[in-house]
């Protein structure tokens, strides 16, 4: 097993991610989720720093391996000047409306549950990517069933020995919504 | 200095490996006893953290990072237990005898060799050296700087290295003459699969330096798992980051490495900026620290009785050159009293100092403390602001408590 799989998958079930938040507002979710791959939230909370810093930050952080695009390297960019900024105090804490797909329910809610930070449509972050999984069960009767109770109980094996973490809280019109997204990306 | 005489034996290098063995068994069954925080093949933090002393204070979780206070560095030889941590990615568990170091590059013949090739065919030695964090002191700069908020003083150790000079392996291997820099990589995992390597150069003028070393040993055992077991390089005076750790590849190149540790890490402005502004387009490498001394003892707030005698202890330390004088002052700086300085136990070692004095009381008094090197700098006041808040070496300040 790659070791970075291990330890994401173990923080995400210690649920040490949904503890620590930064301050809610546009991008704040992408921001979460890229960073904390490889670091604690507190490097950004404890030294706000201006726009340019934090441009060379997040070119930095890209080159060490981070996976972000440049659009959402954009987004973070904006979030983190505007919410932790060393010139300029913190507006007060807003609706993240740059969530992962606007508008889009189901993209809320692979945001709102942590899925992102170790899936993306496209390509491997740390778990397989939407579509692989789609491609997987592509023309499988018993896949949704399948697919449902390991994103609620979490799962290992199919796609190496990372341990997928439990979702004991998502309800079933969510989880429903979620397996037929996914099975569709294929 | 060299220390030939106290190089590591042959016997001592056996026992080290014997020790070694037991090490890691111990350590591998801490990781496991930590997991599933631990990943495969990684240390946990919490075995890393049980060799600590209490004292350190830890900076973040991911990475790694932490240190101890001034007043717990008043040793002669830093002690492994109060060694700096700071880790870039996760603390691997590596093979000793399995190990390999690959010697690649600008070379007449590439070499490979385990860590007993190492010892058995060239020269052992150990020297007394410093390695300090590049960003050692920065939670003391104003505007806060980029990155780990180490403590004013702590970020830094003199502990004892021993293995092979890097000069002799180069040797050994023959440099092209167009080889200009040679590059340490280290085998520490990150978190995703595309982490970038850490990779770090230094000039060659550095690796040829006698005193640079491939080290295996740190104060006559083997090297912590955290502090780079089986191999690390110690590049003594510089940035800590040149010391590469868990050392498997060297590659001797006709130019600075190109990477993130060596374009957007560790630069330092070439002209000072305004403090809070980004870094300038014209930007050097940090490499040797600037002249730095701290004050180990009295341990802050302490209380003492007016006229008793207070001997202030510390330590002085420059990257390249020598220590030539500390003066401490007991007035804010109005005057200044000479410490006596120890004899330098290694080129690259840091001396400790000590003065008397007896103050009248009541009330508080501070010490500061401010170092000359051989070549008339001294320790400033303040040191310049820089985006990533490197070299802090400001007057190290510890104030006591006088009692009528």
């Amino acid at each position: 097993m790659r070791p970075e799989l291990w330890l994401l998958a173990a923080l995400f079930s210690q649920g040490v991610f949904a503890q620590d938040r930064l301050i809610p507002g546009p991008g704040s979710t992408l921001t979460e989720n890229k960073c904390q791959i490889c670091h604690e939230l507190r490097h950004i909370q404890r030294t706000p720093l201006s726009r340019g810093e934090w441009a060379d930050t997040l070119k930095n952080m890209k080159e060490r391996g981070t996976p972000m695009d440049e659009a959402e390297m954009a987004v973070i960019l904006d979030y983190l000047s505007v919410y932790y900024n060393r010139q300029k105090p913190a507006p007060p804490p807003s609706r993240d409306t740059l969530a992962a797909g606007g508008e889009d329910p189901v993209q809320k809610l692979l945001n709102a549950n942590g899925c992102v930070g170790c899936h993306a449509v496209d390509q491997r972050v740390v778990g397989p990517a939407f579509r692989e999984i789609g491609a997987r069960y592509a023309g499988d009767s018993t896949a949704p069933a399948r697919l449902a109770a390991k994103i609620r109980e979490g799962g290992q094996g199919v796609w190496g020995q990372v341990p997928m973490p439990p979702n004991p809280e998502l309800s079933d019109a969510d989880l429903n919504a979620i397996v037929g997204w996914v099975l569709g990306k294929n | 200095m060299d220390q030939d005489n106290k190089a590591v034996t042959r016997r001592d290098f056996l026992t080290g490996v014997a020790g070694v063995g037991t090490l890691a068994a111990v350590g591998e069954t801490l990781a496991q006893a930590a997991a599933p925080e631990a990943p495969p093949g990684t240390i946990s933090n919490e075995a890393v953290k049980a060799d600590k002393v209490p004292a350190m204070e830890w900076h973040s979780e991911r990475p790694l990072t932490g240190s101890v206070p001034a007043h717990e560095h008043d040793f002669d030889l830093t002690p492994n237990h109060r060694m700096f941590v700071r880790n870039n990615l996760l603390t691997p568990l590596i093979d000793f005898n399995a190990h390999r170091l690959t010697l690649k590059g600008l070379v007449d013949k590439e070499l490979s060799f385990s860590v007993f090739d190492l010892a058995k065919q060239f020269r052992t030695v150990s020297i007394q050296g410093m390695l300090e964090c590049a960003g050692s002191g920065r939670s003391a700069y104003q505007p806060r700087a980029s990155g780990t908020p180490w403590l004013p003083t702590g970020g830094m150790g003199c502990p004892e290295w021993g293995g092979v000079r890097l000069t002799d392996v180069l040797k050994a291997a023959g440099l092209k003459p167009n080889a200009a820099h040679v590059a340490g990589e280290g085998g520490d995992p990150g978190m995703v699969a595309n982490a970038a390597p850490v990779i770090r150069s230094i000039p060659i003028k550095k690796a040829l330096d006698e005193d640079t070393l491939i080290a295996w040993a740190m104060n006559g055992g083997p090297l912590p798992f955290v502090h780079g077991y089986p191999l690390r390089l110690v590049v003594p005076g510089w940035v800590g980051s040149a010391s590469t750790k868990w050392l498997h590849t060297l590659t001797v190149l006709g130019a600075p490495f190109k990477g993130t540790y060596m374009d957007s890490s560790y630069r330092v402005p070439k002209v000072p900026v305004e403090p809070g502004q980004k870094m300038p387009a014209d930007s050097v490498s940090a490499e040797a620290w600037p002249i730095k001394s701290m004050i180990t003892f009295p341990v802050p707030n302490a209380t003492y009785q007016a006229g008793a005698t207070i001997t202030v202890r510390g330590k002085a330390w420059v990257g390249e050159g020598s220590v030539d004088r500390v003066e401490v002052s007991a007035d804010e700086g109005k005057s200044w009293r000479p410490a006596q300085l120890a004899r330098a136990t290694g080129r690259y070692a840091w001396r400790s100092f000590a003065v008397e004095f007896k103050p009248e009381g009541p009330g508080y008094v501070t010490f500061l403390a401010r170092a000359w090197d051989d070549r008339g700098n001294a320790q400033p006041a303040q040191p310049q602001w820089n985006p990533l808040g490197y070299f802090w070496n400001a007057w190290h300040r510890v104030g006591v408590v006088v009692e009528a």
